[in-house]
């Protein structure tokens, strides 16, 4: 059994590590720009995972974490002139922080209510970052002057940039790994299944928990200085908004959460979908392919709870739990 | 000073009957159901655009319309229960939030794509005439709008306490199992009991939209409104969610008036937190209430 997992696991390792050497045989600009979203979304959806997935704490306020990390990074650059290489770290740091205070207030909260106390400190945090127009640019956001360097985290071709959130996916990846096969691991785990019953065992789901929340967000706001660097542009209407947080959610589950790929796959179906229905349809239907998302988030959770990564893992099961499922339908409706 | 402090009181309770009004039906299909609705809101911003959908194809002023709003959205709950929220209860805690949250996305974009982002106002020959009474201002459609909240409320405790339906919503409210066992059609009422929330939405999307524009996200913000509110009253009471909806909108207003709009908006949030952080199961609800639902 552990051989398969060990297997698996550098099966997966192997096929993130791949992304790295894109810009070796791509030079396309569209094309490689394409690929940097792809990376992006995979690895924000498993920065999310680490604590969605793992721990079970739904958020959907982690559009908080990437904000610090994308403003914390960008405002360092511009007022002090520090390279975002640190910046970034600063970040990180910051939003961990924050995690750790959202993690300590709501420890007693569960499932729905913890979603719903993230979105509110979200929204807190927008809200005075659209206020502070001093500091933060308000509502209009800041814009970042392009001047190419390594040092700068702004590369001249797009290829710098995608190697850059290929390596932070991997980085991410064997963090999840890491994770996945420590205590930690084991006691997440526990937690997910049952609360009561992993406390009982002696978890200590409260530290557990604040871990795997501070690690999360470390990681989210990471992902937001990769994103503030390449565009060049940061606005809370989108850096900070509730739908960066459902949308980093809604990619870990479509793909599986709770698995190192399941992010990253969600991110390869999502991305190519979206960007060919906005192709396809720009201007006469705008929100079509949010709508797409939408349709698609809720039929997976209904019958696919466990995301595709499950028909990749056990195909046969999931075949047979989705007919079993119809078939105990039809049952119940004929006793009726 | 005291004339200010009067308007100020006044106009958060109007405020706080509409928040009550949109907030009762959330209440209601949780305390029945234990469904987190996170799509209510939208619900909330289909009611709006059905009623200026029907009031530019009538002509009809849409307080006349309201009652047609009510039933159409009566009948969506009922669709929405028999394809969504039926196959999530019970199933995996994921599925539970995140359907409604893919319910949200799919009617903020099919707004989007139907009518745009522009702001849509219905117009009423009510709209822009205001009452004055003591030296306080009171505008007639928010005035009509907490009227016709407090009736609701109070009808719908009636019916609650009164009615066999009504009973049987609280006996599944207590405890679902039992209530099975008593020959309460458990299916038949949670079904019901979403017709009923949703139709308490759109009444309010009804007689939000001659107040307030309708865009596609008008539910992002009202939905989490609700949740402040369903929280503080205790969830799954009716009489709560009325004390809340006032409380949240005299705290609006109050703080926008002494703090600035700003602070305002962080105001209820805060409230929020720390209502959520140091008493989850409300002002009014009963401790542990929180970890039902879960």
């Amino acid at each position: 059994m552990g051989r398969t997992v060990d297997r698996f696991a550098a099966l997966s390792l192997l096929l993130l590590v791949l992304p790295l050497f894109a810009p070796l045989f791509i030079s396309d600009s569209y094309t490689l720009h394409f690929i940097w979203k792809i990376l992006f979304w995979a690895a924000l959806a498993s920065a999310w995972n680490l604590a969605g997935g793992y721990a079970g704490q739904f958020s959907l306020g982690h559009a908080a974490f990437f904000g610090i990390g994308a403003y914390t990074s960008v405002l360092l650059y511009l007022k002090l002139g520090i390279s975002p290489w640190i910046g970034m770290l600063v970040g990180g740091a910051l939003a961990a922080g924050f995690a750790l205070l959202i993690g300590a207030l709501t420890l007693r909260l569960r499932g729905a209510f913890f979603a719903l106390a993230t979105i509110a400190f979200a929204e807190v945090l927008r809200i005075a970052v659209v206020n502070m127009r001093d500091l933060t640019g308000g509502a209009e956001g800041l814009s970042i002057p392009f001047a190419p360097g390594l040092g700068n985290m702004m590369f001249s071709g797009r290829a710098g940039s995608v190697v850059l959130v290929a390596a932070l996916l991997l980085a991410i990846a064997v963090v999840t790994l890491i994770v996945e096969r420590s205590r930690l691991g084991y006691a997440l785990a526990a937690l997910k299944e049952d609360e009561e019953a992993a406390e009982a065992l002696g978890v200590d789901t409260i530290r557990v928990k604040l871990i795997s929340i501070a690690l999360s967000a470390f990681v989210s706001a990471l992902g937001g200085t990769a994103y503030a660097f390449y565009i060049l542009l940061i606005e809370p209407s989108t850096v900070l908004s509730i739908g960066m947080s459902v949308e980093m959610a809604l990619m870990a589950i479509i793909g599986g959460m709770g698995t190192v790929l399941g992010p990253a796959i969600g991110a390869l179906l999502i991305v190519p979908l979206s960007e060919y229905l906005r192709a396809e349809f720009a201007g006469s239907f705008q929100g079509l392919y949010l709508l797409v998302y939408g349709a698609i988030l809720i039929l997976m959770v209904m019958f696919m709870p466990n995301g595709l990564m499950s028909v990749v893992r056990d195909p046969r099961g999931t075949l047979r739990r989705l007919t079993l499922r119809r078939r105990t339908e039809r049952g119940r409706k004929g006793d009726a | 000073m005291t004339a200010i402090l009067l308007q100020l009181v006044i106009s958060g309770l109007l405020l706080g009957g509409i928040y009550a009004l949109v907030s009762v039906g959330l209440t209601l299909i949780f305390g029945v159901s234990r469904i987190k609705n996170f799509a209510h809101g939208d619900l909330v911003m289909v009611g709006m655009y059905v009623t200026y959908a029907l009031t530019v194809a009538t002509g009809l002023d849409p307080y006349l319309l309201a009652p047609v709003v009510v039933l159409l959205l009566f009948g969506f709950g009922l669709f929405l229960s028999f394809a969504l929220i039926r196959p999530i209860q019970g199933a995996p805690q994921v599925a539970q939030i995140f359907a409604t949250v893919g319910l949200g996305l799919v009617l903020q974009n099919l707004a989007l794509m139907m009518y745009g982002a522009d702001f849509r106002s219905t117009p009423s020959i009510i709209s822009g005439k205001v009452l004055r009474f003591a030296g306080v201002a009171l505008p007639a459609s928010l005035l009509i709008a907490f009227v016709v909240a407090m009736v609701v409320i109070a009808g719908l405790t009636i019916f609650l306490r009164l009615s066999l339906t009504g009973k049987a919503m609280r006996a599944i409210a207590q405890d679902r199992r039992a209530a099975s066992l008593m020959s309460i059609d458990v299916k038949r009422i949670d079904m019901l009991t979403f017709g009923l929330g949703t139709a308490c939405a759109g009444l309010a999307g009804a007689l939000l939209a001659p107040v307030f524009p309708a865009f596609p996200t008008v539910g992002v913000n009202l939905v989490l409104i609700c949740f402040v509110v369903v929280i503080l009253g205790g969830l799954g009471s009716v009489e709560g969610a009325l004390i809340g909806g006032l409380l949240i909108g005299l705290v609006e207003t109050l703080s926008g008036f002494f703090l600035g709009s700003a602070m305002s908006q962080i105001a209820y949030f805060l409230v929020f937190i720390a209502v959520l952080c140091l008493r989850p199961a409300g002002l009014f609800g009963q401790r542990g209430a929180e970890t039902l639902g879960s």
